[in-house]
């Protein structure tokens, strides 16, 4: 029986047996920048990120940011746009905020980072709060239905929290992590009521993403251990763990876009209930191996990736990275649980012929018993 | 000699309130400034990227420290002479050439700062002729090259290729950073030291400058 590479990675994050290793190859950062800049080789340049992968012989992710509409009530939201930036203004009866975002010409608009933040004083909280009051989602599946029939059977549509949690949210987006410490220190009841909203609309995303066929849902995005260990516990894993099982409960899976720093966060992940760490990026872009993520997860936990993104770009001999692959092969005997991938994404640079070579390396090297 | 002690354990736990009262404490007991800076101070900051660097401390402590040891010199900085030279040393710190994050190379500026360094922030996507130019303006003792993305890390070897070609290599220490960085990179375009985290910055921009 034919075992689709879709079947594969799903069978993994159950922690199902499968024929040979699954091999879930995220390239977007790669496309986008050959696509925007008419460089793509030859033979793909008609081609989607499914069809080059299938054509490597890899499944592969598709990423889709989120699968709703957002409406506001009683504020306006005004958008200004001057590539590369991006300035987002929330005009509420209290006051307004805003946040400039900007790409890099290698990452493209798809992934975009802030310049700075909504929250800028002590002022602006009420006006944040206000904001998430008067928020509201919508379904809006139509972008998803378009991924999921370009997914078929090999590939997986990447999608679920529009990338974080609730603290990661406020961590991440409305305050910075630069800021943020410095504010639950000192606004410790303002902080957590932002985070008692975010929750709040949270419920509206789950009920929204329950809905969803898809197998697995994304349920929170880059950790680094020097800054969410201390906070780990009270802030990510009861929401994590809640979302997790309830998610279960309806059939489906958990992952988290796992690609920082993780050696300290690595005794509590479990407690998240989150059924696969995404975008794994061991040594050298992080401190740990992957056997030693292997030995203290055992079962509990699938690893998506193993293969660090420096690893695909030229500063690494094609000697160099099949023995990096073939080693991590043996560290992870005998091979459940397990799908292959980036940490976390094919670069710019990145040698697109690699992709094909796992595949080929998995074909030798990675049959499952 | 005054004991420094408490006011180093009171920016190893965070606490600016007790700092800038223990820093006002020395001052009645007419303890020199320029001491209190050295002693107290950046040797209490020190500790707290030894700390940072081993695992045991993350980055809120590094941020309460850095936020102490900065009240503390606003607290110090009316008495200090004009002449009194407290900086361990002058650093020029940017994201390089099409990288556009800057939150590593804030966090190991501000703790930097915090240690006794003078910071200058070129900012980000620095150019490596705008690299070469800061360094002839400013002249800084070491020069931060800070990637955060693979594609970007060539602009770090394009920088110190600037440097050389304006025969600047020489005058200045070079030191790198950013999650794809590491020791290996740093071999190999010949910089002066890598830092993993930003408490290790602290200790290697201590051993650059001698102290």
């Amino acid at each position: 029986m034919t075992v689709s590479h879709r079947e594969r990675i799903v069978a993994a994050g159950r922690k199902q047996k499968t024929d040979k290793l699954p091999f879930g190859a995220r390239i977007d950062v790669w496309y986008n920048y050959h696509a925007g800049h008419g460089t793509l080789p030859e033979k793909y340049k008609d081609k989607n990120i499914v069809e080059i992968c299938r054509d490597q012989g890899a499944g592969s992710q598709l990423r889709l940011y989120s699968t709703w509409k957002v409406w506001y009530t009683n504020l306006e939201v005004k958008v200004t746009e001057n590539p590369p930036r991006k300035t987002t203004e929330w005009r509420t009866p209290l006051g307004n905020v805003s946040m400039t975002t900007i790409f890099t010409p290698q990452e493209g608009p798809w992934i975009a980072y802030e310049l700075d933040h909504p929250f800028k004083k002590r002022e602006d909280y009420p006006v944040i709060e206000y904001i998430l009051q008067n928020t509201r989602l919508t379904p809006d599946y139509t972008e998803y239905n378009r991924l999921e029939k370009i997914a078929g059977n090999d590939g997986i549509v990447m999608t679920g929290m529009a990338s974080y949690s609730p603290m990661q949210q406020i961590m991440r987006y409305w305050i910075g992590f630069e800021r943020f410490f410095y504010e639950l220190h000192d606004n410790k009841a303002q902080v957590e009521r932002l985070f008692e909203l975010e929750k709040e609309l949270a419920k509206q995303k789950v009920e929204i993403l329950s809905k969803l066929p898809l197998e697995m849902i994304g349920v929170c995005s880059n950790w680094s251990d020097e800054f969410h260990t201390p906070i780990f516990m009270k802030y990510f894993v009861p929401w994590l763990k809640e979302t997790s099982d309830y998610f279960h409960s309806i059939g489906k899976l958990t992952h988290v876009h796992a690609d920082g720093e993780m050696k300290r966060l690595i005794p509590y992940f479990t407690e998240t209930h989150v059924d696969i760490a995404e975008a794994w990026s061991p040594v050298p872009m992080t401190s740990v191996t992957t056997v030693e993520l292997r030995k203290a997860w055992g079962d509990k936990v699938t690893i998506w990736g193993g293969i660090p993104a420096t690893l695909f770009g030229p500063q690494y001999s094609d000697d160099e990275f099949d023995a990096y692959v073939k080693n991590m092969f043996k560290e992870i005997v005998p091979g459940y649980n397990f799908i292959v991938g980036m940490g976390d994404n094919l670069p710019f640079d990145g040698k697109i012929e690699r992709v094909g070579r796992v595949a080929e390396l998995i074909d030798k090297y990675g049959k499952l018993r | 000699m005054f004991d420094y002690a408490a006011i180093q354990q009171a920016i190893i736990e965070g606490d600016d309130e007790k700092t800038v009262k223990l820093v006002q404490d020395a001052l009645k007991h007419e303890v020199s400034p320029a001491d209190i800076v050295t002693y107290a101070l950046q040797a209490g900051m020190a500790t707290v990227g030894r700390k940072f660097s081993e695992g045991e401390f993350f980055i809120p402590e590094m941020l309460f420290a850095a936020r102490s040891v900065t009240r503390a010199m606003d607290a110090l900085r009316p008495r200090l002479g004009k002449a009194e030279k407290l900086t361990l040393g002058r650093v020029a710190i940017g994201t390089v050439a099409g990288d556009i994050h800057d939150i590593g190379k804030n966090l190991v500026g501000m703790f930097l700062e915090g240690a006794g360094f003078e910071i200058i922030d070129l900012g980000t996507d620095v150019h490596a002729e705008q690299f070469v130019e800061a360094v002839i303006k400013y002249k800084p003792n070491i020069l931060g090259l800070s990637a955060l993305l693979t594609t970007t890390m060539p602009a770090i070897s394009a920088t110190i290729a600037a440097l050389e070609a304006a025969e600047l290599r020489n005058k200045v220490k070079v030191i790198i950073g950013g999650a794809p960085v590491n020791q290996r990179f740093a071999d190999m375009v010949k910089a002066d030291g890598y830092g993993h985290d930003g408490g290790a910055s602290i200790a290697l921009c201590r051993k650059l400058v001698g102290k």
